[in-house]
């Protein structure tokens, strides 16, 4: 009879430590060599380690909504993918949403790690390639009515046999999607990034064994898992139902609810997003696997930051969808907006959900939008596509007010400077500056979004817009107004003038200025104005 | 007029001092307190510890961490901000990001350094290319000069869009500002590079801390004999004359570090080591840097009390592990640090009001702290209450208090492998292939063990490892360096246009030098260019760049691609940067310390408790007594009057006759 390795806490911090250092070094591995633009001023990406069952053991320190996803992708994986055709010296890649996965730009590649024949690990890398085909340069199509039109859809590809590149499933991704040289560079940065992980891990399972290793992940899981029971400790038992609002239904109509009921029972929390909305005709839906992100995010960022992300964090959470729903699409739904714009309104339906226990803890609306702007330029050399974010104010907290132009919750992608967007794109910015009364007031003010000018110096060019909270703004707490929504303008160069709308595809011309005013953050608090008046 | 040379570093607690006595035949060393308030002070008493009166010193070399406390601790001097029409608000704007993911409480960054008030606008306009497209009027000029007085303020920084391209409109700025305002800072001076952000929060930054250490620098002046010289060591881990560094005060932003580094460069090229890691272990962090074929690894961007710096400077890493490092049960696993009990309370065992568990508590249980030992005679040690600290930690556990002690070893030692392997992998560099310098305080106590975790072979604990920053200080070169951009394609080389950039930047850094008293013929110039294929962001470090023959650079390109990643693909690549160091060699003869009579007898025995679990009795050795070239095996320790090393039994030690002690780590 076996016994299982007892492992201590000074050996789980230990493990802990070795186990992260190896998802961080995959992590640089990806930064440094792939081409898209969006891996490298922006660092979207992420790179972590499961055990064999999938269940995620380590992370980098990289964006929250993909370490949510990643919890998922391998057990999905091995779902459609049974343990016994993987081998020694695969890796398989695959972006199908469907597989615990987000939208189809965020391509996965996954290696099973093996020691003496058995199967003890994977590493997983994630990066958002800068177009992975469809209708339109950047995989962003505003219009698009079903799945096929975002891009190229990959189920789970055997790439890498044997260590050996299979250079024609490789040539027929190349061949569906733009930029092919740049995607090449991000396979092979993605392939490299696995290689390292399990180099490392081999070195670690010579040095402890495979069953030592497994008792470690075990131990990690155990740990995470008792994380998040304190966490939920620290709520009061009770049902909890909270609302917020996409702008439109992707396309067009009215403000489209996300509700979530959370349940609150000793050390377990239902969050229930059933209620939220049928799926919608625009690109705003998304997945159950980015539900479980949001409430991962919320969880830790309320009450557990030090949490560790683990398979076993999610033990004593339920997460339920409704298949059909905004929340749980059917596979053929457009979804590529959903991953950073639905993400963050199913954080803010839990918010509100919990503020009669949580009030103190929580900060009033933030951007709570990527406000993307993708701008796609016709040159000589190909397509050249430019990706662009827009910060806003911060919500207010109930002891300071917001701060002006910053991401929040799920997103930290940084902007791209002036100075390098006029270098590299027939585009040059004619401001940038903080957008003067746009925080919501109250007894602490939200933070001031921005404003940022672009005017077209190429012909020929596509903007697709992907922002939210241009409609329902984002919200003051306890009293306080609040922020001014988001909003981009265009002015022809005849000067014609008209509002965008936060999912359009448009072609513009040289000397068109485009201006996006982000949104503020949302007050806390009544303010002494707001509480004369009522006097 | 030829007398001593002394480098004194004045850091945060002690200040360090060495003197070489004229024609390097030997060498003084001290150690005084820091006066913070008035740094001119632990100059005159740092020269009065080794015996000497300034007039017979002829040249003093100092590190300081002025510049770096008052970042650190965000006394910042108002200051105006001038900016292109448009991106005034760019200092607030910042990049868009937040620094801590899961903190929502947490400030997202630290408030803008200059408030709405101080930010002037005027209009003017550059391209990328540099090209003007709204000129700047001298009535403009006029105009904001005239506001910026009216502000008051004493600083200013000036932040043109693509000035870096084309400096004349800053230039033009600078030159009507100098008349009004005492302290003004120009982007394409401090950070003649792009992004805005990085360059204008830098050029604040460079503005802000002129006052004071022109202030500082005055004084010197004022208190030093004739003849006598003083130069300043600088982030990049060279010395810079004062004039410069009145202008540049943010080269004074990691002068500290550097100096450490630039004392371990030279101890390492002593020694034939041309790939070593430093590792100096303080109170509160441990920093390591990489030394690569003989030179510090050097970045250009760092984060500083949360302040972007863009500059060149050591690439120093700093590890939120020390001495004074807490450690924590946290569900169920056991942390240590980044919470620090700092120097005040300090570690439960110094006896300062501390009661939480810290790594010195570890070692004081473990035996790797001498019980005696009185740091200066500023405090006495105590058993008693390190065991009180890791007591209650050790029960929560199942564990004794040694078995507590050696897991929070293991755990700061696992920290900061992981740190040492980030740092190389960073550079796609193998760590195992490193030798490790160590220093600092606690730095030789524990480096056996992360050494051995990163499959490190060899420890250097170097002479004066105490004092080692002042030493750095001392053996010096003087060097200025400089980053620029280029932004040149391979499918576009213009070979004459850039040789005349680069010939443009060499000669002002060679008038920097020459202007303090260096043959012109001597300065050695050395580059290193930034080269990505088009489309990454990441640059590849390649030294000594061919830039005639853009075939050969790109060979050279791809060959350390390959290096780096695995693979090259030949295609179109870019210039994207060049970092420029120019410097002025000296010979400092290698000197022979001290001759003490060699002894091995033990000067006592302490109880260790190595990681292994295994405790010995084990003999203390005078680590001046060490006679040279003998092979000693472990288990034993070392000690001087400033440091502790550990010997496990496992490792072997064995000095040398410079006094540097060699540690064989059994892998």
């Amino acid at each position: 009879m076996t016994t299982r390795p007892v492992i201590d806490p000074v050996s789980l911090e230990v493990i802990r430590n070795a186990l992260t250092a190896i998802a961080e070094e995959m992590s640089m591995v990806v930064m440094r060599a792939a081409r898209s633009p969006l891996l490298r001023e922006a660092g979207d990406h992420s790179s972590a380690l499961t055990d064999a069952q999938g269940f995620l053991v380590a992370q980098g320190a990289d964006v929250p909504v993909h370490l949510g996803v990643l919890s998922f992708t391998v057990r999905e994986f091995l779902a459609r993918v049974p343990a016994e055709r993987l081998a020694p010296g695969d890796v398989w890649i695959l972006n199908l949403p469907e597989i615990g996965g987000n939208h189809l730009p965020d391509v996965k590649l996954i290696r099973p790690v093996f020691r003496d024949g058995a199967l003890y690990a994977f590493s997983i890398s994630l990066a958002h390639w800068a177009d992975v085909g469809g209708a339109m340069p950047g995989s962003y199509f505003a219009e698009a009515r079903d799945a096929w039109a975002e891009g190229l859809r990959m189920p789970p590809t055997r790439l890498v046999a044997g260590e050996a590149l299979d250079e024609e499933k490789l040539a027929l991704i190349l061949a569906n999607v733009r930029g092919p040289d740049e995607r090449k560079g991000d396979i092979l940065a993605q392939i490299a990034a696995t290689t390292v992980a399990a180099r490392r891990l081999d070195e670690l399972a010579a040095k402890h064994g495979t069953a030592w290793m497994t008792a470690a992940f075990e131990a990690i899981h155990d740990r995470a898992e008792r994380q998040m029971a304190e966490a939920i400790r620290a709520i009061p038992n009770g049902v909890y139902r909270g609302e917020d609002f996409m702008d439109d239904d992707g396309h067009s109509g009215p403000p489209v609810p996300i509700r979530v009921t959370v349940t609150i029972e000793d050390e377990t929390a239902t969050f229930d997003f059933s209620d939220s909305a049928d799926a919608v005709p625009g690109p705003i839906n998304t997945t159950k696997f980015i539900a479980g992100a949001a409430v991962f995010y919320a969880m830790k960022a309320l009450y557990g930051p030090d949490i560790q992300p683990s398979g076993g964090c999610y033990r004593p959470l339920k997460v339920v969808t409704r298949p059909g729903s905004i929340a749980d699409a059917p596979y053929d739904r457009p979804v590529v907006g959903g991953n950073h714009e639905t993400c963050q309104r199913l954080a803010d339906a839990i918010f509100h959900a919990l503020i009669p226990v949580a009030a103190p803890l929580l900060s009033a609306g933030g951007p709570t939008t990527a406000g993307l702007l993708i701008f796609g330029t016709r040159t000589e050399a190909g397509w050249q596509t430019f990706y662009e974010v827009h910060p806003g104010g911060e919500g207010a907290r109930i002891d300071r007010d917001g701060m002006a132009s910053t991401r929040v919750h799920l997103a930290n992608v940084m902007n791209t400077p002036a100075e390098v967007i006029e270098a590299e794109y027939p585009i040059t910015v004619e401001f940038q500056r903080l957008r003067a009364g746009s925080g919501g007031e109250g007894a602490h003010r939200g933070g001031e979004g921005i404003l940022r000018g672009y005017r077209m110096r190429g012909d020929d060019t596509t903007v697709t817009t992907m922002f939210e909270r241009a409609v329902v703004p984002p919200y003051g707490l306890d009293g306080g107004a609040p922020g001014a929504p988001f909003g981009a303008v265009l002015t022809r160069a005849d000067g014609r003038s008209e509002r965008l709308r936060g999912k359009q595809n448009i072609r513009i011309a040289r000397g068109d200025l485009v201006v996006v005013e982000s949104s503020g953050g949302g007050g806390y608090g009544r303010s002494a104005v707001a509480e004369t008046a009522a006097e | 007029m030829e007398g001593w040379r002394l480098g004194i570093d004045i850091g945060g607690t002690f200040t360090d001092v060495i003197a070489v006595a004229p024609g390097g035949g030997s060498r003084r060393s001290a150690k005084v307190p820091s006066q913070p308030q008035e740094p001119i002070r632990a100059i005159v008493d740092a020269i009065g510890a080794v015996g000497l009166d300034w007039s017979e010193v002829s040249e003093i070399v100092h590190g300081t961490t002025i510049v770096t406390n008052d970042i650190v601790e965000s006394r910042f001097p108002p200051c105006a901000l001038i900016a292109t029409e448009g991106f005034a608000d760019t200092i607030e704007i910042a990049r868009g990001s937040r620094r801590s993911l899961y903190r929502m409480e947490a400030l997202p960054r630290p408030a803008p350094l200059v408030p709405a008030a101080l930010r002037f606008e005027v209009a003017e306009r550059l391209d990328h290319e540099g090209h003007v497209t709204r000129a700047l009027t001298e009535a403009e000029i006029a105009r904001v000069v005239a506001e910026v007085r009216a502000s008051g303020a004493e600083a200013v920084a000036v932040c043109l869009l693509h000035a870096f391209r084309n400096p004349e409109h800053e230039a033009r700025l600078g030159a009507a500002l100098r008349e009004h305002v005492p302290h003004v800072s120009l982007s394409h001076e401090v950070s003649p590079e792009f992004r805005e952000y990085e360059r204008m929060n830098t050029t604040v930054l460079n503005a802000m801390m002129m006052g004071k250490i022109k202030r500082h620098l005055g004084l010197i002046a004022a208190r030093k004999p004739e003849g006598s010289q003083l130069h300043l060591m600088h982030s990049a881990s060279g010395m810079a004359a004062p004039a410069l560094i009145a202008e540049r005060p943010l080269m004074l932003a990691m002068s500290g570090p550097a100096a450490g580094v630039s004392a371990s460069c030279k101890a390492a090229a002593d020694l034939g080591i041309s790939h070593a890691v430093t590792f100096d272990m303080g109170g509160t962090t441990t920093d390591v840097c990489l030394i690569v074929e003989g030179q510090a690894q050097i970045a250009v961007n760092r984060d500083l009390g949360g302040q972007r710096i863009r500059m060149p400077m050591v690439a120093v890493d700093s590890i939120g592990a020390g001495g004074g490092s807490i450690a924590r049960l946290v569900s169920g696993a056991l942390m240590v640090g980044p919470e620090s009990a700092g120097a005040r309370p300090g570690p439960a065992c110094y006896g300062k009001g501390g009661t939480e568990p810290t790594v010195s508590d570890a070692d004081m249980i473990l035996g790797h702290l001498n019980p005696a030992r009185t740091l200066g005679g500023a405090i006495t040690l105590s058993m008693d209450k390190a065991e009180a600290a890791i007591a209650p930690l050790a029960q929560a556990m199942g564990f004794t208090v040694p078995q507590a002690a050696a897991g929070i070893a293991r755990v700061v030692h696992a920290n900061m492998a992981r740190a040492l392997r980030r740092a190389t992998v960073e550079r796609g560099l193998d760590i195992r292939s490193f030798e490790m310098v160590a220093f600092g305080g606690a730095g030789p106590m524990h480096a056996v063990e992360v050494a051995r975790l990163c499959g490190i072979g060899r420890i250097v604990v170097p002479a004066f490892s105490s004092g080692f920053s002042a030493l750095g200080c001392v053996d010096a070169v003087m060097s200025y360096s400089r980053q620029m951009s280029v932004g040149r394609k391979s499918t576009a080389w213009d070979g004459v246009q850039l040789s005349a950039a680069v010939a443009t930047q060499v000669a002002e850094l060679s008038a920097a030098l020459v202007e303090a008293g260096h043959d012109a013929a001597a300065l050695v110039t050395r580059m290193t260019a930034g080269i990505r294929y088009s489309g990454q962001s990441y640059e590849t470090e390649i030294p000594a760049p061919v830039l005639d023959d853009p075939a050969a650079l790109g060979a050279q390109f791809d060959a350390a691609h390959r290096a780096l990643y695995g693979y090259a693909t030949g295609e179109a690549w870019e210039l994207a940067s060049l970092r420029i160091e120019v410097s002025a060699p000296v010979e400092h003869p290698a000197v022979a310390t001290e001759a003490a009579v060699p002894d091995t007898t033990p000067t006592g025995h302490r109880r260790v408790t190595f990681e292994t679990g295994e405790g010995a009795d084990v003999p203390i050795l005078d680590r001046a007594a060490l006679p040279p070239g003998l092979r000693l095996q472990g288990p034993l320790i070392v000690e001087d009057a400033w440091s502790t090393v550990i010997v496990p039994p496992q490792d072997a030690l064995t000095a040398d006759a410079a006094g540097n002690l060699l540690i064989e780590v059994a892998q």
